[in-house]
């Protein structure tokens, strides 16, 4: 299956706009990002901490909808997903 | 008019848009590129939530406030110190509604619409952190 993953912000420049990864069934949210960020040190860095949990500062959206980073290992991804990943937001 | 744009607006048009019958004040708030040492600042936001974001910011301060009219135009795209970056109008019978109201707008736009502001200056560009409550740590 097939899930939309955008990132801005300096996600954005360290790991690209917006791609679509196919994902195998139970991939959980960090699972799939970590998918995306294995292979750029930076960019996970940015995202996760040491035991690879998203770092509190990241905010994760499904579906136009945030995520609660404390149950995001059991959220599972479904087909047609968008997912957002973004830093703090400076609006305004 | 809510929008997330590249394209300047014309402030005093929005304003006699804002008069509507009742209208006792108005309140504009106009976020500037201030020079801080910066040649220009980029701004991106994620559109989509941003604008729906927008759209219910203004209809809560709406119902708060008893405002008669809330225009909100944000600007994305690159922008030259003293250019506009956030324009706010907002309408209502008495002052203290109109300054609140605009006031209550800034800061829920601040504290959680998904646009970011990126300083560029000689030196490259630094991204700033915002007024948010995701704890210190932020990478730069």
């Amino acid at each position: 299956m097939n899930v939309k993953v955008r990132f801005f912000a300096r996600f954005r420049e360290l790991l690209g706009t917006e791609l679509i990864i196919e994902v195998a069934e139970q991939t959980t949210l960090p699972d799939l990002v970590k998918q995306i960020t294995q292979k750029n040190i930076e960019g996970h860095q940015a995202i996760f901490d040491e035991y690879g949990h998203f770092r509190e500062y990241v905010i994760v959206m499904r579906n136009a909808r945030r995520v609660d980073l404390a149950d995001a290992g059991e959220n599972i991804v479904a087909d047609g997903d968008d997912i957002a990943v973004f830093p703090p937001v400076a609006g305004g | 008019m809510i929008a997330i744009q590249t394209e300047d607006v014309d402030i005093g048009n929005l304003i006699k848009a804002a008069k509507k019958h009742g209208t006792g004040a108005v309140v504009v708030f106009d976020g500037i590129v201030r020079d801080d040492d910066i040649t220009e600042m980029e701004l991106e936001a994620y559109e989509d939530v941003a604008t729906k974001e927008l759209e219910k910011i203004a209809g809560d301060a709406t119902e708060r406030f008893n405002l008669l009219h809330v225009d909100i135009i944000h600007r994305i795209g690159r922008l030259s110190v003293g250019e506009n970056i956030l324009i706010i109008i907002v309408s209502a019978g008495h002052r203290e509604e109109a300054y609140r109201g605009s006031r209550y707008i800034i800061e829920a736009i601040k504290a959680g619409v998904p646009i970011w502001k990126k300083e560029l200056t000689k030196n490259g560009g630094r991204w700033v952190p915002g007024d948010h409550g995701h704890g210190s740590g932020e990478p730069r």
